[in-house]
């Protein structure tokens, strides 16, 4: 499995904050999504249409994870009676070695892949090359983080933080094409490049956008044909899906079709829409021989099992609540440390990878609420991500990651909050502690390392007033006292 | 046909898993309330009646529709009277971006509209990619890779979002319609749809009808190939066509 670097998303945010060349390219692409989304459904829908829209989305998806035992059956009958194969992995592990055996039966060299966000949860890349397969990504922005040995720092965007010049300097050194700043010139050497691949491919893998239950149809979006060639030219062809893309029926696509490629990229429709459900009938000019469909659990269970999170499997990629993100916007892809990024990497990477390393990320979020808003299907993230917060602060041990002095530092809060007389102490107390620290009205920054200093560490904290209300009350206002001129402080 | 392949090993402690994280110990026996799922053939060929109707009555506007969208998503959207025309339109196409090698599938549509005839009066002379004519996969991909402009009909075409579906089969290669980078397809009126719904149900009654015996595969298509994925920049004709042009018949 890919590794997970979560539990240093505080210090690769601040790298993130400080990257000039990386802010730029976030502030650009941001305005681009939001923009293109928001005009597309005033055009097309109105809020009203579109609000009902998602509301039938949400209620298909939930409905199917609610029976999902039942629909991956009817997946799995649907698509073998097509003549494709079926297979359930429990964990990476187990989706690569399901996916290395079916290449080495095969005896393949070459493998041509389109955008699959499962494959980068199973690191199969270097399971492949370790065997010595070579693995193409032929997604251009995927193709071009692959020649940078990085990971994809937004959903439907892989490589939007890098700049045109880099991208002819990964060619030439990997292409041996000559530089240049034309980006379509640029697009035709990665054509050229990887023409040559699809000729060579024994095998195509992809993801899945949606699969359908009833017919067993593989639903592929996509805007530059790499889709399509993956799943025309290699001899075989190889689906990855997490056990949660399936929809019931053929015609809930109609739906789902407008509602993903407008949230996602502000488009009416992708380029292209690919369905599969099967190897090419005999008679077919073209086309796999073979087809394998392998569902992916790795961690999807511990959403399933969670009433709460579970809605959060509802989810259909399309990137949205990572453009609207205020927290996303500033610090992009990579500070999440995993494979899925922003608000939706944040609610799902601590319940699929581990519950402590991912501990920062429910904070990673200011509660806006904005990405429920554009949520396609509607799910309530500010509500998940205080769902974990709380395990993260009185969750079971497994879960828990406070540290005894926090608990109790919140017990006492708890004790005080009370009792007046107890709250009055403390807070005296408080009062007293802080003053040597107080400059112009606002405690700059507390010493004792990281507890107490965290608290003053990147912001100011308002001093106490010097008189309690309750003390100003007594002495003041009690008795039909009136300040003179209003309360001084 | 051949066998039905094996249920995986793992399938039933897999699903066990799933039902038990959903606090279930039983599998679901009656198929749960979901109304695309619920029609039977009966009622789906009564739905596909009334969506066929519909688009009868309504064909001239949607016809308009669809020309008007298809500009909007980056089509060149030409019209012609009768299929003398479209044909000539093929030709004009051809010859205005230099084409010299150029693929078709074999559909009944060229029987109507001679786009053989039309290319050659320009000096281009057309060929089919069949695997019959082409002996074999990687023949048959060395010709579509090296063609400047592939031709084909289109099952359906979806005015809503101007996807055009093309079903490869016998006749059509999959990549007649994606390996050159100029692509050209011709619509007749009576394949035009208003919705993508209206596709879907169609889609739905043809398997039901066919039990099982419809493609495994097919696309829409929608407009030129595309990426922004250098510095969001639109670029047209990455891995597909770069340039597609709809004649419609009507």
């Amino acid at each position: 499995m890919a590794e997970v670097k979560s539990a240093e998303f505080k210090k690769a945010s601040g790298r993130a904050l400080r990257d000039e060349k990386l802010q730029h390219a976030l502030d650009h692409v941001m305005e681009h999504f939001v923009g293109a989304r928001a005009n597309i459904i005033e055009s097309d829908f109105g809020d009203e249409s579109w609000e009902a829209m998602r509301t039938r989305a949400a209620a298909i998806k939930q409905s199917t994870l609610e029976h999902l035992d039942y629909y991956l059956d009817m997946v799995d009958r649907s698509v073998r009676r097509n003549g494709g194969h079926v297979y359930f992995a429990d964990d990476a592990a187990q989706a690569n070695a399901i996916v290395l055996d079916i290449a080495k039966r095969n005896g393949v060299k070459t493998v041509i892949k389109s955008k699959s966000m499962v494959s980068e949860e199973m690191g199969i890349n270097h399971i492949l090359e370790r065997e010595g397969i070579e693995p193409v990504e032929t997604d251009l922005g995927e193709y071009i983080i692959q020649l940078a040995g990085e990971t994809p720092f937004h959903i439907i965007a892989p490589a939007m933080h890098k700049t045109r010049q880099e991208v002819s300097a990964l060619f030439q050194q990997w292409l041996k094409t000559a530089p240049t700043q034309d980006i379509k010139r640029l697009c035709v050497y990665a054509r050229d490049a990887l023409r040559e691949k699809f000729a060579q491919a024994d095998m195509g893998i992809s993801g899945a956008n949606f699969v359908v239950a009833e017919t067993g149809t593989v639903c592929l979006v996509t805007n530059e044909g790499n889709g399509r060639m993956t799943t025309s030219a290699p001899r075989i062809h190889v689906v990855l899906a997490g056990m949660e893309k399936v929809v019931p029926a053929i015609e809930d696509l109609a739906l789902f079709l407008r509602l993903l490629p407008r949230s996602a990229t502000g488009q009416r429709i992708t380029s292209y829409n690919t369905f599969v459900g099967g190897p090419r009938a005999p008679s077919d000019e073209d086309g796999p021989e073979e087809f394998h469909l392998v569902f992916v659990d790795n961690g999807r269970l511990n959403l399933l099992r969670d009433e709460v999170m579970r809605e959060a499997l509802r989810c259909i990629r399309c990137g949205a609540c990572l453009n609207h993100c205020p927290v996303y916007q500033k610090i992009g892809g990579h500070a999440y440390g995993w494979v899925y990024s922003g608000p939706i990497g944040a609610i799902v990477t601590p319940s699929m990878t581990n519950m402590k390393v991912a501990r920062d990320l429910p904070y990673a979020s200011t509660l806006c609420g904005t990405c429920k808003d554009v949520c396609p299907v509607k799910i309530d993230i500010p509500r998940l991500l205080l769902h974990l917060r709380h395990k993260v602060a009185e969750g079971d041990a497994s879960e828990r990651s406070t540290t005894w002095m926090e608990r109790l530092f919140v017990g006492q809060w708890h004790s005080a909050m009370r009792n007046r007389r107890a709250l009055e102490g403390k807070a005296n107390l408080g009062r007293l502690l802080t003053r040597p620290f107080t400059r112009g009205g606002n405690v700059r920054k507390l010493p004792f390392a990281p507890m107490v200093s965290g608290w003053t560490a990147s912001r100011d904290f308002p001093a106490p007033a010097p008189r309690s209300f309750a003390r100003l009350w007594r002495e003041e206002l009690a008795d039909g006292n009136t300040p003179a001129n209003g309360t001084e402080r | 046909m051949s066998p039905t392949p094996e249920e995986h090993p793992n399938k039933a402690a897999f699903l066990l898993r799933v039902r038990s994280a959903l606090g279930r110990s039983e599998p679901i026996v009656h198929m749960p309330d979901h109304p695309s799922l619920k029609s039977n053939a009966a009622r789906q060929q009564e739905k596909v009646r009334t969506v066929v109707a519909r688009n009868q009555a309504r064909r001239s506007r949607t016809l308009d529709r669809l020309a008007r969208t298809a500009a909007a998503a980056s089509w060149n959207v030409r019209r012609a009277s009768d299929a003398e025309e479209a044909a000539s339109i093929v030709a004009e196409i051809a010859h205005d971006a230099g084409v010299k090698s150029l693929v078709r599938s074999a559909e009944d549509i060229f029987k109507r509209v001679d786009i053989d005839g039309s290319l050659r009066s320009v000096g281009v002379s057309p060929a089919i990619l069949a695997s019959g004519r082409s002996r074999g996969r990687g023949m048959l991909r060395d010709m579509a890779f090296r063609a400047d402009m592939g031709v084909t009909g289109v099952s359906y075409a979806i005015a809503e979002t101007a996807s055009c579906a093309v079903i490869p089969r016998r006749g059509v290669a999959r990549l007649a319609s994606l390996a050159p980078p100029r692509l050209v397809l011709l619509i007749e009126p009576e394949q035009v749809l208003e919705s993508l719904d209206d596709f879907f149900a169609i889609t739905r009654l043809n398997r039901m009808q066919a039990r099982g015996r419809t493609a495994n595969y097919f696309n829409f298509i929608s407009g030129p190939s595309r990426t922004a994925d250098i510095e969001q920049t639109l670029t047209i004709g990455v891995h597909g066509p770069g340039e597609v042009h709809m004649v419609i018949l009507g």
